[in-house]
């Protein structure tokens, strides 16, 4: 959403966009066949995501 | 010399226990104005790609990333804008405001294009922005990474 304020992004939009663009990145400057591509974006997605929402997590008992 | 025994040397005037024999030189070594301009290439391959970038992997003809590096850093650098984040200027205060400048200058021309999206100036007052800061660094430094890689594979690295 578009404001005066500029994109206005949720926490959880904001770090999907950013894992998916940077996995993306990391795929193809990591990797040169198709496949493995694929399968380095996927891992490397999958491992923003876990580490992002694990500390999230454990930061949680310090946010109040 | 006894003809039955397998282990006998076949080279009689070579003793088995000797040394192998040194490689021969090499026929010429003119080839260091060859490795000079291809380190010149290299090193203007990555300048290019900082300042443009994916120009780097394309004038490799690494068409796939180039357009993907490009991309990537582009929308980031769009977002990061659009968020309002904070865009480091020479005039920091700093240390941190010295690498947030270099992190940005990382993103070359596209450091101009997101002064120029941010009209508004930056505001991180809230989250949003404080993430724009974030994105906008990011994709200087992942250029950089970029540029680094479109070096080594102009020198022949494996890439």
């Amino acid at each position: 959403m578009k404001t005066a304020a500029g994109l206005q992004l949720t926490h959880i939009q904001a770090f999907l966009l950013f894992a998916v663009v940077i996995s993306i990145a990391f795929g193809f400057l990591g990797r040169r066949r198709p496949k493995d591509r694929i399968k380095y974006i996927l891992w490397s997605l999958f491992l923003f995501l876990v580490v992002g929402i694990g500390i999230g997590w454990l930061m949680y008992p310090f946010s109040r | 010399m006894d003809e039955t025994n397998p282990l006998a040397n076949e080279h009689p005037q070579e003793p088995l226990s000797a040394e192998p024999s040194p490689p021969p030189p090499p026929e010429s070594i003119d080839t260091a104005p060859d490795d000079s301009e291809a380190e010149n290439k290299a090193w203007g391959v990555a300048i290019a790609g900082w300042l443009v970038p994916g120009l780097g992997h394309a004038l490799q003809k690494m068409w796939g990333r180039a357009l993907v590096v490009f991309l990537t850093v582009g929308s980031l650098v769009v977002t990061g804008a659009s968020m309002r984040g904070n865009l480091f200027t020479a005039r920091g205060s700093d240390a941190f405001d010295a690498l947030g400048y270099v992190a940005d200058l990382g993103t070359g021309v596209f450091y101009f294009l997101a002064r120029t999206l941010e009209r508004s100036g930056a505001d991180v007052s809230h989250a949003g922005g404080d993430y724009g800061t974030r994105f906008l660094a990011t994709a200087g430094v992942l250029n950089l990474l970029a540029a680094l890689h479109a070096f080594e594979a102009a020198r022949g690295r494996k890439a």
